[in-house]
């Protein structure tokens, strides 16, 4: 239930006694504000800021992840305070499944079904003709539970997000954000760079809830480990982005909230400026915290708890308690 | 739940205390006010901590409980303080 | 039944509470697969907490397993948020006196239940040492099996820490 926290001004987080306060300047004064340590979930800093180790050793006590950006939205790295809850026998199943090729692919196949599931659901939720996308559903779809190898796995996915893209152009309204090709180093239109804030985003919030458990961030499945530090994470956020994601670009564009005002360019390079950032990250705040009636539960859940839930799947998966199913919006 | 606290303190060095405990869990919202989202674990927690600061002969304070937080409704005359804002 | 072997079974008294509680619980905890704290668990400290500031007990660690609240020369003290797990609650203090007997040691035990104004005093019987024998065995079983026990689908479900976990 504790919060994200974005900080986008320039200051300074400060550690006084048992408070934390951002500190920042407006119009010549200093505004102190206290953070409650005791409802932060994480802290995501895009804007310039001193922080010291006084400051990192309190977030470190209270288990507070720190993830850093630089002035583009770009993710540079996280401070990730040692982990307190750690199971030497689950790290030792969660390598058994990466290294036996059948299990990996196993999982690999997972989160490109939860993946393409919710890309299938956008299109299906925004109105586009069935004719429009079945080359998705019907042809390249039931090829992923085929393949042997995630790289042959990723190619169907290269293909099927090809298309999914293209298809954007009709959900959206404002020919302003139309994409031609999805181009992500360095994003080069607005369009872009709303998919890579977002996913940025998702990227970040699923490392957090990662951390909660006992899972071990760098150890995947259907991203190879060697590629980035928590693949773990992004093989998660796969499933998310298209269901958490693409579904606020869509809204914010096409209710005209997010114009081209709230980006900057820098030769064929843009991303979203500060009012940009904020409109987003505001988007993305509403829909984490939307919430759904769980059908095994029988309680109410969040979007950020169906994150949580998905890596305790993960976990009863790795010590052989029940097989994981990605999650599926069943609504 | 949602917490609204407000507090009466005859003492500043005692006041200074609970206010530090408040800060830890609660957004500082007006003069003796503070107010937030919080399970109620912690809330126990935060009101243990104030137990052993507090005179009881002197000192006051309430805890208006809201077990659903939807069912607060703010209206505001006069300037509004977005002090509860996550987005800085 | 013949003498178990004490020093190969013997175990922290979290495990006994949990052999009772849930089997499940007892085999992730084992392979320390924790929840965050959640908010019973809370609770449980601050009562604790409470309790000890009142009544100062001695607390002893024993062998790097077992930690005991000492209150006078003749009582161990345990102190619980509720009763909803008696039981249990029972067993650990129980398996604590036959663990200080094994050590030569003779003791008596209380339950506190201070946010219920209730106390319950425990003396070890020979029945007794007898189900802590064979409570040990079974945790042993238990713990050395690779998959985790079944979800126990029971009320108690709902209040437990493990409960998103399971029913995920």
């Amino acid at each position: 239930m504790a919060r994200r926290f974005y900080i986008n001004s320039n200051g300074r987080i400060r550690r006084k006694e048992n408070t934390l306060y951002f500190e920042r300047e407006i119009d010549g004064e200093i505004e102190k504000k206290a953070l409650p340590i005791n409802d932060i979930d994480s802290i995501y800093i895009f804007g310039e800021i001193n922080i010291n180790t006084k400051a990192l050793n309190f977030l470190a006590q209270n288990d507070i992840p720190l993830h850093i950006f630089n002035y583009y939205g770009y993710y540079s790295g996280s401070f990730l305070p040692r982990k307190k809850n750690v199971s030497g026998s689950l790290i030792v199943e969660q390598v058994k499944h990466h290294i036996d090729n059948q299990k990996r692919q196993y999982l690999a196949i997972s989160f490109i079904e939860g993946a393409v599931y919710h890309i299938l659901r956008n299109l299906r939720k925004n109105g586009i003709n069935k004719d429009d996308y079945q080359d998705i559903e019907k042809e390249l779809f039931p090829k992923i539970f085929k393949t042997k190898t995630p790289e042959e796995l990723m190619a169907i996915e290269g293909n099927i997000r090809d298309k999914y893209y293209q298809l954007f152009n009709k959900i959206i309204e404002n020919e302003n954000f139309y994409i031609e090709k999805r181009d992500k180093r360095p994003p080069s239109n607005p369009i872009n760079a709303l998919i890579s804030f977002g996913n940025t985003l998702m990227y970040n919030t699923v490392l957090t809830e990662i951390y909660r458990t006992q899972l071990e961030p760098t150890i995947s499945y259907l991203h190879s480990p060697q590629e980035k530090r928590f693949s773990l994470s992004l093989d998660l956020a796969e499933i998310f982005k298209p269901f958490i994601v693409d579904p606020i670009i869509f809204s914010l564009i096409n209710n005209q909230v997010i114009s081209l005002n709230d980006f900057d360019t820098d030769l064929n390079y843009a991303y979203l400026n500060e009012e940009g950032r904020k409109k987003f990250l505001k988007a993305y705040e509403e829909k984490l915290a939307k919430t759904i009636k769980h059908r095994k539960l029988k309680r109410k859940v969040s979007y950020k708890q169906l994150i949580r839930l998905e890596c305790y799947k993960l976990i009863k998966h790795f010590i052989e308690d029940e097989d994981y199913k990605p999650f599926k919006a069943w609504w | 739940m949602y917490v609204i606290v407000t507090y009466d303190i005859t003492d500043d060095k005692r006041l200074n205390k609970v206010r530090k405990v408040l800060k830890k869990y609660l957004y500082w919202c007006q003069l003796s006010t503070f107010e937030g989202e919080i399970s109620e674990g912690k809330l126990e927690k935060c009101k243990s901590e104030i137990f052993d600061i507090i005179n009881f002969e002197e000192d006051s304070i309430y805890f208006f409980e809201v077990k659903n937080p939807k069912n607060i409704v703010k209206k505001v005359i006069g300037i509004e303080k977005n002090y509860m804002d996550n987005i800085l | 039944m013949e003498d178990i072997n004490f020093e190969e079974l013997k175990t922290n008294g979290i495990k006994i509470n949990y052999y009772y509680v849930c089997k499940r619980k007892l085999w992730l905890f084992d392979r320390k697969i924790s929840m965050e704290l959640s908010d019973r668990m809370i609770l449980g400290q601050i009562v604790h907490q409470e309790s000890y500031k009142r009544d100062k007990p001695k607390e002893v660690l024993i062998d790097n397993l077992i930690s005991i609240d000492i209150v006078d020369n003749l009582n161990i003290r345990e102190v619980k948020l509720s009763d909803k797990m008696a039981l249990a609650d029972k067993m650990q203090i129980l398996y604590y006196l036959y663990y200080l007997k094994k050590l030569g040691i003779n003791k008596k035990g209380i339950i506190n239940y201070p946010r219920l104004r209730k106390r319950e005093f425990l003396e070890l019987t020979e029945k007794d040492e007898k189900e802590i024998e064979k409570t040990l065995i079974e945790i042993n079983k238990i713990l050395k099996s690779e998959k985790p026990p079944p979800v126990i689908n029971s009320p108690i479900c709902k209040k437990c820490s493990y409960f998103e976990f399971c029913y995920a």
